[in-house]
């Protein structure tokens, strides 16, 4: 630690290692440049005030899980539950703003459903020893049958301004959903660079081993970013229902593989020990870009989803290639 | 622990040493741990059957048998190969597209030249998106993880393209057609689906416990590194495992389609999922290198027997995936808590600091 750090003052003010860490973004920066002039070019709706607005909208609410799925990764785990606590998160406070509860609360208990949800997961893990991606399938599974049967396989359908304001209402002329995800990245940012639990979620992720054997709170770290990426799950799943006025068991179906795909086209690695903030953010844009300049070309939904799984192959390849590792790229699961 | 009462009495003070060996690896081999690793999934399917009549009048009739088997047969199939990749360290998230994509081709082929040509679509097909990913991980070096991930909205979104103008159907009039008796012929009152998947769980079986490409999947998944150094050819076996997977999901559409007779992009949404379940549920550790072809068997006829038995009581479909849920947790949990509280020392370690020093035996 104590020649850590003036080594990294010295790396800092290097030159080229501050270009190399300039251009870490770059494989994601450069075809986002690309695609922007290629959909100007082609088409002369893209390049409006309004299309870009729905970009950014739709890129920020994607980006608000992807960014705690960022720090999950980034403690070498996942999640895979965070769709299902969408539909819980969204049927929950539908339910409830339909049963005549204030929005206010409904919002309030929804997010703590979100929490629940998170918590499990984190005390599966850490207290019951269960693999992360089975335990998280399995509350996959389970979430969504319990969404399913609060909400009877019916939809409820709600007309609450309150809850309207979050996904289409505006501060001073920004969109709500651009808002929360400045916030929530900002935050992300802060929590990774600057405070000890981002150092920790790190130490974790390169060596848990390691994290265990100098006396940190491991199980406590684990469990409580598990209760973080419910809580932006909750989160996604409020903006998704409000958005569509309703809430239902069938929401945010394969949504996990949205965040995760963000998080990895990022260049966040799988291996954990990293996390990019900035890059999750670039990768939010991106997919959204696509798929907005897909939607404008007229492009079937189906050439959607192979674009978006042929990006994640050719972004992963680019980074595997980079890291010139071939041995590493094996061991990675 | 057990395994200590379970070995006889050494007959002398000094035992010779092959002997003690021999007994040593015995008790492993019946350490009621090592049993439960192999047949614990086994166990507890024998005990639901066993419980079954009192659970639903009508589950150990013919009929309703059949339609177990029947239905679990290309989940079995495609299991039997995951436990290959799963024991090798890794796992193919793709077979749900792949099984819609090759579901599409296959009533393509029937279409274009009857059974023949669909059976021969099928395991083509598949083949195909088994090197696909067998390439991208070994040439291109991604990861399997994202590797298959990608090529999930890949092949998902191919099978849409190719069914824009509507789902490809058998049409009625081929119910006499051969292709048709796949999924529903029994063969001594066996459905054929399952005989298929027998046949698969041997063929598996061979390559996993009687050949040296067994023995090196197996190896590598244990410890990759000291697999690298033995010379192992990672590359070779993980193309292998991903052509397997393929070749796999082509019999296992085979035997679906045949009978579902309908398929488009969003067919068997969350397959993957359930098949490396099923494959977990068996016993087989994610971290590789451990793992039963007889778990994964187990587990699959588990989970097709369970969800019949919730269906004829009536249980609504939203619960049947929470009862389902709660299963693999728990299955898993005990496997955590054990592997925790009888790994060696585990009791020494959890008595204060001083008591650490006690001799191991």
């Amino acid at each position: 630690m104590t020649t850590a750090a003036p080594e990294r003052a010295v790396r800092a003010a290097d030159p080229r290692a501050r270009l190399s860490r300039a251009i870490e973004n770059a494989p994601l920066a450069v075809p986002l440049v690309l695609i922007a002039v290629v959909l100007t070019v082609a088409t002369d709706r893209f390049l409006s005030v309004d299309n870009l607005t729905n970009v950014v909208v739709a890129a920020g609410i994607v980006a608000i899980p992807g960014l705690a799925m960022t720090l999950c990764i980034a403690m070498g785990e996942f999640d895979l539950s965070v769709g299902s606590t969408v539909s819980l998160t969204g049927a929950v406070t539908c339910t409830w703003i339909v049963g005549g509860h204030p929005a206010g609360l409904a919002m309030v208990v929804g997010l703590l459903v979100g929490a629940a949800v998170g918590l499990l997961n984190g005390l599966v893990v850490t207290k019951l020893g269960v693999t992360p991606f089975i335990a998280t399938l399995a509350t996959l599974v389970i979430v969504r049958g319990v969404s399913l049967a609060y909400t009877g396989g019916r939809d409820a359908i709600v007309s609450s301004s309150t809850l309207k304001f979050l996904a289409a209402g505006r501060v001073f002329g920004v969109p709500m959903p651009v808002v929360l995800t400045a916030v929530t990245a900002l935050a992300a940012w802060w929590v990774v660079n600057r405070t000890r639990f981002g150092r920790w979620v790190c130490a974790i992720g390169s060596n848990r081993e390691a994290a265990r054997m100098s006396g940190l709170p491991v199980d406590r770290i684990r469990t409580t970013v598990y209760v973080i990426v419910g809580v932006a799950g909750g989160i996604w799943g409020l903006l998704i229902s409000s958005q569509l006025q309703k809430g239902s068991g069938q929401l945010g179906l394969g949504f996990e593989l949205d965040a995760i795909t963000i998080v990895v086209i990022g260049g966040t690695s799988l291996l954990g020990g990293r996390a990019s903030v900035v890059g999750t953010l670039l990768g939010a844009v991106l997919i959204e870009t696509i798929r907005n300049g897909l939607n404008l070309l007229n492009t079937p939904p189906a050439y959607q989803r192979i674009s978006i799984g042929l990006l994640l192959v050719v972004a992963l390849t680019i980074q595997a290639l980079r890291r010139n590792a071939p041995a590493e790229a094996l061991d990675d699961v | 622990m057990t395994s200590d009462t379970a070995l006889p009495p050494a007959p002398g003070a000094q035992a010779p040493a092959p002997t003690t060996e021999t007994q040593r690896r015995w008790a492993r081999q019946h350490s009621i741990g090592t049993l439960w690793e192999t047949w614990g999934i086994t166990a507890v399917l024998v005990v639901l059957l066993a419980a079954s009549p009192l659970l639903s009048s009508d589950f150990l009739t013919v009929a309703n048998l059949q339609s177990v088997l029947r239905e679990s047969a290309y989940l079995g199939i495609v299991a039997a190969a995951m436990t290959l990749a799963v024991m090798n360290g890794t796992f193919d998230l793709s077979v749900g597209g792949q099984l819609a994509l090759v579901s599409v081709t296959t009533l393509m082929g029937y279409a274009a030249g009857g059974t023949g040509l669909a059976a021969l679509v099928a395991v083509l097909t598949g083949m195909v998106c088994g090197a696909v990913n067998g390439a991208l991980v070994t040439a291109m070096r991604v990861p399997p993880f994202v590797a298959t991930l990608g090529m999930l909205f890949v092949f998902r979104g191919v099978a849409y393209v190719l069914t824009q103008d509507g789902p490809k159907t058998l049409p009625y009039s081929e119910i006499g057609s051969p292709f048709v008796k796949i999924g529903g012929l029994n063969i001594a009152g066996i459905p054929l689906p399952f005989l298929i998947m027998l046949a698969c769980y041997g063929a598996v079986w061979v390559l996993l416990r009687r050949t040296a490409t067994g023995r090196r999947i197996v190896a590598f998944g244990s410890s990759p590194e000291a697999a690298r150094f033995c010379g192992i050819s990672v590359h070779r076996i993980r193309m292998l495992i991903f052509v397997v997977i393929g070749v796999s999901v082509g019999i296992a559409a085979l035997t679906y389609i045949s009978r579902v007779w309908t398929a488009d992009g969003s067919a068997q949404d969350g397959f993957e999922l359930r098949v490396i379940a099923a494959v977990v549920l068996g016993g087989t550790s994610l971290k590789g290198g451990k793992g039963t072809l007889i778990g994964t068997f187990s587990a699959v006829l588990l989970v097709g027997v369970l969800n019949d038995l919730l269906v004829s009581r009536g249980v609504d479909a939203s619960y049947q995936r929470v009862v389902l849920g709660c299963v693999l947790i728990t299955a898993l949990a005990i496997d955590g808590l054990r592997t925790r509280f009888a790994a060696p020392g585990s009791f020494a370690r959890m008595l204060p600091r001083r008591r650490r020093e006690a001799p191991a035996p």
